[in-house]
């Protein structure tokens, strides 16, 4: 066991982890954030994307303690309360979730792009979700969802 | 209508979006273990020895089972094993475990353990000591009479490693029909395995009491069959077993009509020797290379036409390999000939002929569109070549041969709606036709386009056992309840099916919520599949809203003193003779009274052809060998449309996974080492940054049989785009692909053959 000093959706804590985990593990089996999801573990699928100091990564193949003094947002971090997050609500009107195993994923690579570039082309958006595979929605409306959302957050909506 | 019609947004898409959805993936129960699985490395063995010694001592390890101790009595994983129509036999060829694999990756033996990685490293203490046998892996191999055998004793007897019986069926007279043709074509395709690659892999958590009950939760698309296939194979009371989505399915596409791969039996039997709760999660890696894929194979058209155009013979030969074992083999065929070949165009004679054939590769099952896809592929390369023979145009042709809504065509029920042709004219405008068919074209980079059409089902009824039954209440505030065991695998048909029910009984939309993907929640439900759930779902769902609002209308007469008949009710409010009154308060005063009301029904529905055309624009660099989907048109009869963005939606999806099958996706088979395909990595999805501009267009035609005339959308936005694709190839190069995926090398070799390139 070592020490993790980590912030997950806000909230510092200071735990004990078995080193061997991957991050997805820790949120999922010890923090119980299950929205993040497992599709491969190998890091070729995206479903278990959180942002990690500002970026998008594959938490299925970081280890546990490369978290170690990092800030996290997770899927349950992004709606404020009842609140939900321009992307959230965008992804819910423009139907963007069938399944919904990809969305988690989906939306913190979403997040992770409009958190820094509000204001992206469409193929900037392709890019930002080049590693997130959704076997059902073909991904149409997923990127009007995002070009929607990016509108609105230059319009200054978040859900914080 | 209130609501149908109308792009609600799904009512599961707060659980979805925040992560607060459940999926079988996150379920974990008190004092639960964790399966894993001893796959077989070798695709044909005979088990010498096992000593599992090793793998029980190692602490942690709570249960092993193997094919010496579990059940090997043979059952079918698949739903065709309690959906055979009376009087015909499932094949019943798979076990729990295996002590003679027929496939790399059959299952041996499992270990539940305290964790994922002592059962995992439990499983590589387990000794098998092998006698490897030999094995078939092309179905045309695996029908000469030299080729070892697959399943013996479910092969059918005239033909080597056919699985269960030849599927043969026609109409009129093939050889008659032939004699009256003054044009014949012939055309061969040849199709890879591909792989459902739903997001959330197979899984189960299965928890076996001491007393004698078992609970499931799964990602199945078909609770309560999943219910009877393990109360038969585990010889238990279906009464006490009970299976439920939890309540999210990570997708499904046809791979789990039935169980999820093994798992809810797998994890049933460690349950069971461990009398603890056990979960199963399948790695990608076990999802690709033990479940079931598409059927690939072989299929060969003859077409027949009189001078002016007219069809007047049609005969499809196909021969797909089921792989190991049957799951859906026969049934898969079938739909193949009824659907992808037998349905779309008026031929007075048509024969089909399918192989469902055994060999010793993984099981290929069910996959959005079942069949049709194949049928479809090959019938439509026929109709461009006769075309091209008669020197007609390939939208004319096909317009004037597709089926009328008063014909008899070969399926068992009214052809219904139909709206084909307008299919076929809007897909066409929309890819620019006109502009840009045909226009020959020199140097490296040329475009083209191509068009195909089809039809497909809304249900599996008459084919296969295919009914529903849904229970709706009102409760004491008046809000609306709806209780069925389907499942909501993605679509959104959950959400269009409330909105149906709101509409239908004349109820707010805001305050209806339906329970679904539990046994416990109704009586029988076959499940989501075969393009079924809002077609057929609905249907019942009609008759029982009919029988509540009787039920309320005799109740309110009193309270409001206007005959029942004369009273009628609208977003919650009965009105008649110039009087309301809520149904709020009709609901309590009813219930002070100690009534509630609720209605049950159950029923076969009736079926509909959701008719279908695709136009693909591609772009092909002659150098390279690369072919870019630019384009796809995809015009749809759905009848009516319930809500339009959900159904867009299924369009759009399902044509993204054509696009794959035509230019990306394969399952390529290593002889000795099996299938090369582990992961995403070595699997070629479409992701968002090379997917084609989709535009999806709605027609309403309105089935006379469909519920306020809704048909089918689920599976047909795939159906056409393999033969859609590799006609505007054709347009762009004047080279005929007979195989896909058009993957560079297949591409360069192609146009070596025909002279293009050195
Ligand atoms: S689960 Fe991490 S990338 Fe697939
Ligand atoms: S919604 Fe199912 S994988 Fe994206």
């Amino acid at each position: 066991m070592e020490k993790l000093n980590v912030t997950v959706n806000g909230k510092f804590m200071s735990v004990d982890v078995d080193p061997e985990l991957c991050l997805a593990d820790f949120l999922r089996d010890r923090l119980f954030l299950t929205g993040t999801k497992i599709g491969c573990g190998k890091g070729e699928c995206g479903a278990c994307t959180v942002i990690m100091d500002g970026k998008a990564v594959t938490s299925c193949i970081i280890p546990v303690m490369r978290a170690e003094g990092s800030v996290i947002e997770t899927i349950e971090g992004v709606s404020d309360g009842d609140k939900l997050h321009p992307i959230q609500e965008e992804f819910i009107n423009k139907g963007a979730i069938q399944c919904g195993f990809c969305t988690p994923g989906m939306i913190m690579s979403s997040k992770a792009l409009l958190d820094r570039n509000n204001d992206p082309t469409a193929d900037e958006v392709k890019e930002a979700l080049g590693g997130n595979i959704c076997r059902c929605t073909g991904y149409v409306k997923i990127e009007e969802a995002v070009m929607s959302a990016a509108e609105r957050m230059r319009n200054g909506e978040t859900s914080k | 209508m209130t609501y149908v019609g109308k792009s609600i947004p799904r009512n599961d898409g707060f659980d979805k979006a925040t992560g607060l959805g459940i999926f079988t993936q996150d379920v974990a129960l008190p004092n639960m273990l964790f399966g894993k699985v001893l796959r077989s490395p070798y695709a044909h063995a005979k088990v010498i020895s096992i000593d599992t010694s090793a793998a029980e001592a190692l602490p942690g390890v709570e249960a092993v089972c193997t094919f010496e101790n579990t059940t090997n009595k043979p059952f079918n994983t698949s739903a065709t094993m309690i959906t055979t129509n009376p009087g015909a036999e499932p094949v019943r060829d798979q076990r729990v475990f295996t002590g003679e694999p027929l496939y790399i990756g059959d299952e041996i033996a499992a270990v539940a353990a305290v964790t994922e990685k002592i059962a995992e490293d439990a499983v590589k203490l387990i000794k098998v000591e092998y006698e490897v046998l030999p094995a078939v892996f092309d179905p045309l191999e695996a029908m000469k009479p030299e080729a070892p055998d697959v399943q013996p004793e479910f092969g059918c007897k005239e033909h080597k490693n056919v699985c269960g019986e030849i599927v043969e069926f026609g109409i009129g007279d093939i050889g008659k029909g032939f004699e009256e043709a003054e044009v014949i074509v012939e055309a061969d395709i040849e199709l890879p395995r591909v792989k459902q690659a739903q997001m959330e892999t197979h899984g189960a958590v299965a928890s076996y009491k001491a007393n004698g009950t078992l609970e499931v939760y799964s990602p199945t698309q078909t609770p309560h069959p999943t219910k009877m296939i393990l109360a038969y194979a585990l010889d238990m009371p279906e009464s006490k077993i009970h299976v439920q989505n939890p309540p999210y399915v990570g997708g499904g596409f046809g791979v789990r009509i039935g169980l999820s791969g093994k798992a809810e039996i797998l994890a049933a039997v460690l349950s069971m020797k461990a009398l603890k709760p056990v979960k199963i999660q399948y790695s990608r890696e076990e999802d690709f290379l033990a479940s079931d894929t598409r059927h690939g194979g072989y299929l060969h058209c003859r077409l027949g036409a009189k001078k002016d155009g007219t069809f007047v013979a049609l005969d499809t030969t196909a021969w797909l390999n089921t792989g190991a074992y049957a799951t859906f083999g026969v049934e898969l065929l079938g739909v193949c000939g009824a659907c992808g070949t037998a349905g779309t165009y008026r031929v007075p004679n048509m024969h089909y002929k399918g192989f469902p054939i055994y060999t010793h590769q993984q099981t290929a099952g069910a996959f959005r569109g079942f069949g049709t896809p194949q049928g479809t592929a090959v019938v439509e390369a026929a109709v461009d070549k006769m075309a091209q023979k008669l020197g007609m145009d390939l939208l004319e042709l096909r317009k004037m041969n597709t089926t009328k809504p008063d014909d008899k065509n070969w399926f068992p029920f009214p052809v219904g709606s139909v709206a084909i042709n307008e299919c076929i004219d809007k897909a066409a405008e929309g890819i620019g036709w006109k502009e840009k068919r045909g226009k020959a074209q020199s140097g490296n980079i040329r475009r083209g386009v191509g068009i195909a059409c089809g039809t497909h089902v809304s249900n599996a009824a008459p084919f296969c056992v295919d009914y529903d039954a849904v229970y709706l209440r009102i409760e004491q505030d008046g809000s609306l309840h709806i209780g069925t065991g389907i499942p909501e695998i993605g679509p959104g048909s959950t959400t269009a099916l409330i909105q149906v029910a709101c509409d239908l009984l004349g109820v707010p939309f805001d305050t209806a919520v339906m329970k679904f993907g539990d046994t416990a929640a109704a009586p029988f439900d076959i499940g989501s599949h075969a393009t079924r759930t809002l077609y057929a779902v609905s249907q019942v769902i009609r008759d029982a809203a009919e029988k509540i609002r009787k039920d309320i209308f005799e109740y309110a007469a009193d309270f409001m003193g206007v005959p029942a008949d004369k009273l009628d009710m609208s977003e919650g409010i009965i009105f008649g003779e110039g009087k309301e009154y809520p149904l709020s308060r009709l609901a309590y005063e009813a219930h002070l009274r100690g009534k509630q009301f609720f209605a049950a029904e159950c029923k076969v529905p009736p079926n509909s052809l959701p008719w279908y055309a695709q136009a693909a624009e591609v772009e092909v660099d002659m150098e390279l060998g690369i072919v870019k989907v630019i384009k796809i048109v995809s015009a749809h009869d759905v009848g009516k449309v319930v809500n339009p963005r959900l159904c867009e939606g299924q369009i759009e999806g399902g044509v993204l996974q054509g696009v794959g099958y035509a230019v990306r996706e394969e399952m390529t088979y290593v002889d000795g080492k099996g299938f090369y395909n582990k992961g995403f990595h070595k699997y070629m999805l479409p992701t968002a940054d090379d997917r084609p501009e989709i535009v999806p267009i709605m027609i309403e035609s309105n089935d006379p049989a469909g519920v306020m005339g809704i048909k089918g959308i689920g599976e047909v936005g795939l159906c056409a785009t393999v033969p859609a694709v590799l006609s505007a190839v054709e347009d762009a190069t004047g080279v005929r692909f007979d195989a896909v995926p058009l993957v560079p090398g297949r591409v360069i070799d192609g146009f070596k053959k025909a002279g293009l390139i050195k």
